[in-house]
This record gives structure tokens, C-alpha cells and sequence, in this order.
């Protein structure tokens, strides 16, 4: 019965092949076994079509967002860095670490160690100079300024993000 | 009222930063996830919280869905594994074929009536069937019939191959018949 029974579902889900389709369809024509289980597994069938899906409750939709909207304001710092801050900061210290190297070999002085090497006139250019008074100031200034930009541009953007 | 934009559509809004069409595919996928995640939990509260973790996990990786399959199809993978690892956790025991327990249950989550049996449809006793089976059964049954996906997209959300859905729709259809039978003789018992 088992055996007929898979027949007759594969039959009425059309999941078997073109020749057993038509063998299966000859049987319910001619056999009254087969008809009468063909017809009780499609009433079957109709009534597991009309199963009705659960309804979930009024707020499901606001409570998913909710939650959505509560990861991302839980979001760890380490998943906000920006990396062309990161990246920023990379070249800076990349930049002084090599300045440094340049001016402790430039002021190693080559002949007394080995007198057998040629000397070079290589030079530093006087830094002393471009640290004057003014030019210092003026440094300062400018870094006050950006500091109090990028302080006002997070504001907004704190200001913003509680917004929405 | 629901967007007529197909999900693809809707997925594109949201990875463009439209949180709003987010909401869309959760409205019209909600009823399905929450019927799935019933079949495993039991209870509208753990169906809930499977189906709500379901679509806030489904977010989180839209931007990892490849689109080689249907949305529906990857968002029922996501309720498959979300509901084995919640149940795993809580340790929630499958309720038994037999267990009397779970009928007393189901009856009272379908608000049976014990003065009202006359407005019992086959449907009703269908849905009780339904909640008597054990989840991968109940599962199988709800995506084939109620979540239009073929055999092939079932066995894509549940991991296995088309043939053993085949098999395990066949076997589920059994139980499912029996129950429904079994159910409606007790039924016509009680009111002899």
C-alpha cells in the first residue's frame, strides 16, 4: 500500500518522470484501488494546501526593528574605526621614525670611524630656523582651529546619530 | 500596506541604507518565519524570539546573500539553524507522538472548548495534527505546501539532498494522515 501510495504523491506533485506519470495516470483509469486512494490523497493534498500560517504578534515588525536599530546603536568601537584615521596615523609615525633615522645617520660622522671611507658633504638643512617664534605660533594656531572643527563636526554627528 | 517591489528589489533599498524596506521584507516574510519557527518551538513566545532573532541575523549578513537561490529559500536556512541552535540551548524536549501532555497543550493554544466541539473544523484538527508532529516533519510539510518552495529549494534551506526531502515529505504525509485520522476518531469517540 506504501508502495502505491508513493506512486500516487509523486504523481500529484508531478515529481516523477514523463513514462511513469502516464503509467500512473493509466492505473487510476483502470484500477479501483488506485482511484480510490489517487482521490483520497488529492483531498488530502487540498486540505494541506489550505493550512493557515500563524499570525505573529501586532508589534513584530517595530520589535525586529527595534532590535535592529539597538545593534547598531551597541555597535563596539572596534567595528566604527575608521581606517583612514588608522591609516593616518600609520604614516605619521612612519614619517617621524624615518626624519629621525635621516637626521642620526646625517650626523654620524663617517671618517672618524672608518677614515678609509669617503667623507660626504651631505648636509641637514638648518631647522633652527623654520622653529622661530612666529612659525611655531602660527602651528599652534592652526591646530586649535582643526581641533575645534573636528570637535564640532563629532558633536553633529553625535547630535545626529540620537536623532535618528 | 506591503511594497510591490519583489525582494530583490527590496534588499537592494536596504543595503543602500532605506531601513524602511528592511521593514517591508519583514512584513511580508514575518507570517511564514513565525509559522516555521512554531513548528519547532512550540510556543508563541520561544516562536517569537527564534523568528525576531531570525530576521535581525537574515540584516546583519543581507550583504553576504549571493542571490543564487530566493530570499525566502536563504531566510528559512537562517530559521532551520536559529531554531536548532535556540532549542539546543534551552534544551526544550521534542514533544512525543504519544505524549498527552503536548495534546492538553495544543488543545488549549487552538482554544478548545470542551461545550463547543461542533465548531471544530477539519481544519482545526489539521492544524492539531500538524503541532502533534515532530518539527523536521511539521517543517517539511510548511515549506512545501505553504513556503512554494520546490523540493530542491527545501533541501537547499535544510542542508540535505532533494531525494531525502522526498523521502522525508512522503514519510511526513503518513504521520500527518494518521494523526489527522487518529485525532478525528477520538473525536467522534467523545461525542458517542
Amino acid at each position: 500500500m506504501n508502495n502505491i501510495e508513493e506512486k500516487l504523491w509523486n504523481y500529484i506533485d508531478g515529481s516523477c518522470l514523463p513514462d511513469e506519470q502516464q503509467a500512473i495516470s493509466l492505473l487510476i483509469e483502470q484500477d479501483e484501488l488506485y482511484r480510490s486512494k489517487y482521490l483520497e490523497l488529492l483531498q488530502l493534498n487540498q486540505e494541506f494546501n489550505a493550512i493557515e500560517l500563524e499570525e505573529p504578534p501586532m508589534a513584530f515588525t517595530y520589535n525586529v526593528m527595534e532590535a535592529i536599530r539597538a545593534e547598531h546603536a551597541q555597535k563596539p568601537l572596534k567595528a566604527s574605526i575608521n581606517l583612514g584615521i588608522i591609516g593616518g596615523i600609520s604614516a605619521f609615525f612612519i614619517f617621524v621614525i624615518l626624519a629621525l633615522v635621516i637626521i642620526a645617520l646625517a650626523s654620524i660622522q663617517w671618517s672618524s670611524i672608518n677614515p678609509g671611507l669617503p667623507v660626504t658633504n651631505f648636509q641637514l638643512p638648518n631647522f633652527s630656523k623654520y622653529f622661530s617664534g612666529p612659525v611655531i605660533k602660527g602651528f599652534l594656531y592652526f591646530d586649535v582651529i582643526l581641533g575645534l572643527f573636528l570637535f564640532d563636526a563629532y558633536l553633529r554627528k553625535k547630535s545626529f546619530s540620537k536623532q535618528s | 500596506m506591503q511594497s510591490k517591489l519583489s525582494d530583490i528589489e527590496l534588499i537592494d533599498q536596504t543595503l543602500a541604507g532605506d531601513q524602511s524596506a528592511y521593514a517591508d521584507l519583514v512584513k511580508r516574510h514575518q507570517r511564514f518565519v513565525f509559522t516555521l519557527a512554531l513548528r519547532f518551538a512550540k510556543n508563541r513566545e520561544d516562536a517569537e524570539e527564534i523568528s525576531q532573532d531570525c530576521f535581525v541575523k537574515a540584516y546583519r549578513s543581507l550583504s553576504l546573500f549571493q542571490r543564487q537561490s530566493k530570499f525566502s529559500t536563504w531566510l528559512y536556512t537562517i530559521v532551520y539553524t536559529t531554531a536548532m541552535t535556540t532549542l539546543r540551548k534551552k534544551r526544550v524536549e521534542t514533544s512525543s507522538i504519544d505524549d498527552e501532555d503536548n495534546t492538553i497543550q495544543i488543545e488549549s493554544n487552538g482554544r478548545y472548548d470542551e461545550n463547543n466541539a461542533e465548531n471544530r473544523s477539519r481544519s482545526f484538527y489539521l492544524n492539531q495534527a500538524i503541532a502533534q508532529l515532530l518539527p523536521d516533519d511539521a517543517t517539511i510539510i510548511t515549506l512545501f505546501y505553504k513556503g512554494e518552495q520546490s523540493l530542491e529549494e527545501i533541501a537547499q534551506a535544510l542542508g540535505i539532498e532533494a531525494n531525502t526531502v522526498k523521502v522525508k515529505l512522503f514519510r511526513a504525509r503518513q504521520r500527518l494522515k494518521e494523526k489527522l485520522e487518529r485525532n478525528l476518531k477520538h473525536e467522534a469517540k467523545e461525542l458517542i
